[in-house]
């Protein structure tokens, strides 16, 4: 067994796996409230990551910053949290809402919709180049925890630490908070809720916003770890995302978490094994099909996913 | 009522010459559409103007634009450009190329950029005689046996180029153990396959990898790529997925190097500390003869980077042109005959000799350059 390898595919697969959790939250925050599937959300992720790519350049490039790194990268995370949080606030208020009484078909062919809006928008606003954050030149490579002849660069241990930093945050605010409780509240039965005396929108608009900030967080963590940014690189962090929150249990917070960090490992590990495994008939190229395949197998399993609770109804 | 019958019969008859003769008239009308094609005819672009390689067909028509331009003013044409967006999309190309042949006004096509987008297009412009000429599809079955004869290429295939890799890796850069990944395209898996071949059987040590051409992680693969791994080959059309794969490399403080096929030939997105990388012509911004022509298109562009791509694909339009104008002399011009004087294209080229075709489209001769990135900056290898 080679533990280095092992060891250096389960960062990978955490740094990426942290970006899907953050991304499955905004789904499942969503879909928790409205049951509404939000397609866009991927989107919303890339137009966050253009965003800390703009405040880098605003501060004079990745070579030759104006500001200490750490003080670059929290202004680069901020900046893409308000923004991709108005935007989700935008996004809902324009897209969604009037489609709230309309059938479920609707608000996704809507949410379609706006996913192409906000890609040709970006592409429309700074072109079809490929932008890089040139983290290299912010943080050398070799900056990093070493252990044995492993080095995990310090930027990963920003994407994943930051990840959890958020997700925690998350977590005490939905379990702590008055928001939380009325988030809770929303998603058991909006009608009982607003009887109660809740403002169902208020707390629609605020869901709309904390995961639209969450996935403009995970676009500037993408930007940082990975170092390319293109206009449509929100689909495949989109559906990964999706496909995590299935898994955890849409709807369900602490599912997203798993579900990210869970369909990330795999990915990776895949990657690392599948050729080991399959005795070379299968190469790196099917990493996909097992995630996908990790999908259809909860789906026909446990529809609910891992957190998730049957839907009962009464007759 | 026999004789009625027959009288109707012959009115019928009457009526059908007469109406396939007004047919055959209006057929014939649309020569006259051709022959004022001569003062109003198009190119047609076919290459990536988003996605992925985005970067690449951006550069490829902002070079045919200028190309346009510039022999217009030289020689009193007028030249248009018609961009086909393929989105690196096999059947998106296939759309745009259908566009392309329905368009009277397009007498040759630039392109396609990348090898998918000719193979889904190829059928589609011989049987409309469209000629297309191609400055960056290197796929060897493109003109192997002579699938589409209206289909031209100014850069060489990758027959020339897996070899020479194989020879500059094994060879110049002594590799005793390689890794080679493909990007799961047409372009990529033929390639990366004819390099490990040609890698074995040189006694080097292959490990075969694929990502997915949309990946922006390599972290995974990098993590397979052992430390006695000296080259890794990626053939790609990506090139800042080159560009992190050998940042990733670094990150996990792997000793190997990072050698780029054509598709990751770029100097502003391609920047490793140390890497190789192969391209169908030479970068012009090495050739001191070019550098008047570098600087025109440095004052059209306002000094927008580019690579080996744009030249290329300027030759290309070039070579259409000429073959345009030349069809264009007596003042009528169709596509069969726009084809006949591609095919005899004896033309000085920019990057030195002239450009003349073989029987089945590929340039002769030519060969891959490759160059040597260090601190992200290029020059010639070899």
């Amino acid at each position: 067994m080679d533990w280095d390898k092992l060891v250096q595919l389960l960062v990978s697969g955490l740094t990426l796996g942290s970006v899907y959790a953050l991304v499955a939250l905004g789904f499942s925050m969503v879909y928790g409230i409205l049951k509404l599937l939000n397609l866009a959300h991927g989107d919303v992720l890339m137009v966050g990551a253009f965003i800390g790519w703009g405040v880098i350049g605003w501060l004079g490039g990745a070579q030759d910053p104006k500001v200490a790194v750490w003080i670059l990268i929290v202004l680069m995370l901020m900046a893409a949290m308000a923004g991709c949080g108005f935007l989700g606030v935008a996004i809902e208020r324009f897209a969604y809402r009037p489609l709230r009484r309309a059938p479920r078909i609707a608000p996704l062919i809507s949410a379609l919709g706006v996913s192409f809006f906000l890609q040709n928008s970006v592409l429309l606003l700074f072109g079809s180049d490929f932008r890089s954050y040139e983290t290299f030149d912010l943080v050398e490579p070799e900056v990093g925890i070493s252990w044995g002849p492993l080095t995990v660069w310090i930027i990963r241990l920003v994407v994943i630490g930051s990840a959890f930093a958020m997700m925690a945050g998350l977590w005490l605010l939905v379990t702590r908070t008055k928001l939380g409780k009325a988030m809770r509240a929303t998603a058991f039965d909006r009608e009982a809720a607003a009887m109660m005396g809740i403002d169902v929108d208020k707390v629609i608009v605020k869901t709309f916003f904390i995961g639209s900030a969450l996935a403009g967080a995970a676009g500037v963590l993408v930007g940082l770890v990975f170092g390319q940014i293109n206009h449509f690189m929100g689909f495949n962090y989109g559906l990964k995302g999706f496909t995590a929150a299935v898994v955890g249990g849409i709807g369900s917070i602490p599912g997203a978490m798993f579900g990210g960090l869970f369909i990330g490992i795999s990915e990776a590990l895949s990657v690392g094994y599948i050729e080991d495994f399959t005795r070379g008939r299968l190469g790196s190229a099917f990493s996909d099909l097992v995630v996908f395949l990790i999908l259809i197998v909860f789906m026909i399993v446990r529809p609910q996913g891992i957190f998730g609770k049957p839907e009962v109804k009464k007759v | 009522m026999r004789k009625g019958l027959i009288a109707a019969s012959l009115g019928l008859l009457a009526a059908a010459v007469i109406v396939t003769s007004a047919l055959a008239r209006s057929e014939s009308a649309a020569t006259p559409a051709q022959v004022a094609a001569c003062t109003n005819v198009s190119l047609g672009f076919l290459g990536p103007l988003t996605g992925p390689a985005a970067f690449l067909g951006q550069e490829q028509i902002s070079w045919l634009r200028f190309g346009a331009q510039k022999f217009n003013r030289q020689n009193a044409t007028r030249f248009k450009v018609a961009a086909g967006d393929t989105q690196l999309k096999a059947p998106v190309a296939r759309t745009v190329a259908r566009r392309f042949v329905a368009d009277q006004k397009i007498m040759a096509v630039i392109g396609g950029s990348e090898s998918q987008a000719v193979r889904v297009s190829g059928n589609l412009f011989e049987r409309a005689n469209l000629v297309s000429v191609s400055g960056s599809a290197t796929a060897v079955d493109l003109t192997k046996g002579r699938p589409f004869t209206t289909f031209y290429r100014v850069v060489p295939h990758d027959g020339i180029q897996g070899p020479q890799i194989v020879t500059f890796v094994a060879g110049n850069l002594k590799a005793k153990n390689v890794v080679v990944i493909d990007s799961q395209d047409d372009y990529s898996v033929p390639l990366a396959s004819g390099v490990s071949r040609g890698l074995r059987a040189r006694n080097v040590n292959v490990d075969r990898e694929s990502v997915s051409a949309d990946d922006t992680d390599f972290s995974s693969i990098v993590a397979n790529v052992g430390n006695d791994v000296d080259v890794v080959v990626f053939a790609t059309q990506v090139a800042p997925a080159a560009n992190t794969l050998s940042q990733q490399l670094r990150e996990q403080g792997k000793k190997a190097i990072v050698f780029g096929t054509d598709g990751a030939y770029s100097p502003s997105q391609f920047k490793p500390r140390t890497g190789y990388v192969s391209v169908f012509a030479p970068d012009i911004h090495f050739d001191p003869k070019a550098r008047a022509l570098v600087r025109e298109y440095n004052r059209y562009s306002k000094n927008k980077s580019f690579g080996a791509f744009g030249p290329a694909t300027y030759m290309a339009g070039v070579v259409a042109m000429t073959a345009i104008t030349k069809a264009c002399a007596d003042g009528s011009a169709t596509r069969p005959e726009v084809t006949t004087q591609v095919r005899r294209t004896n033309i000085a080229s920019i990057f030195g000799g002239t450009v003349r075709f073989s029987r089945v489209g590929d340039p002769l001769p030519t060969r891959f350059v490759i160059y040597k990135i260090a601190n992200g900056k290029y020059s010639p290898a070899g």
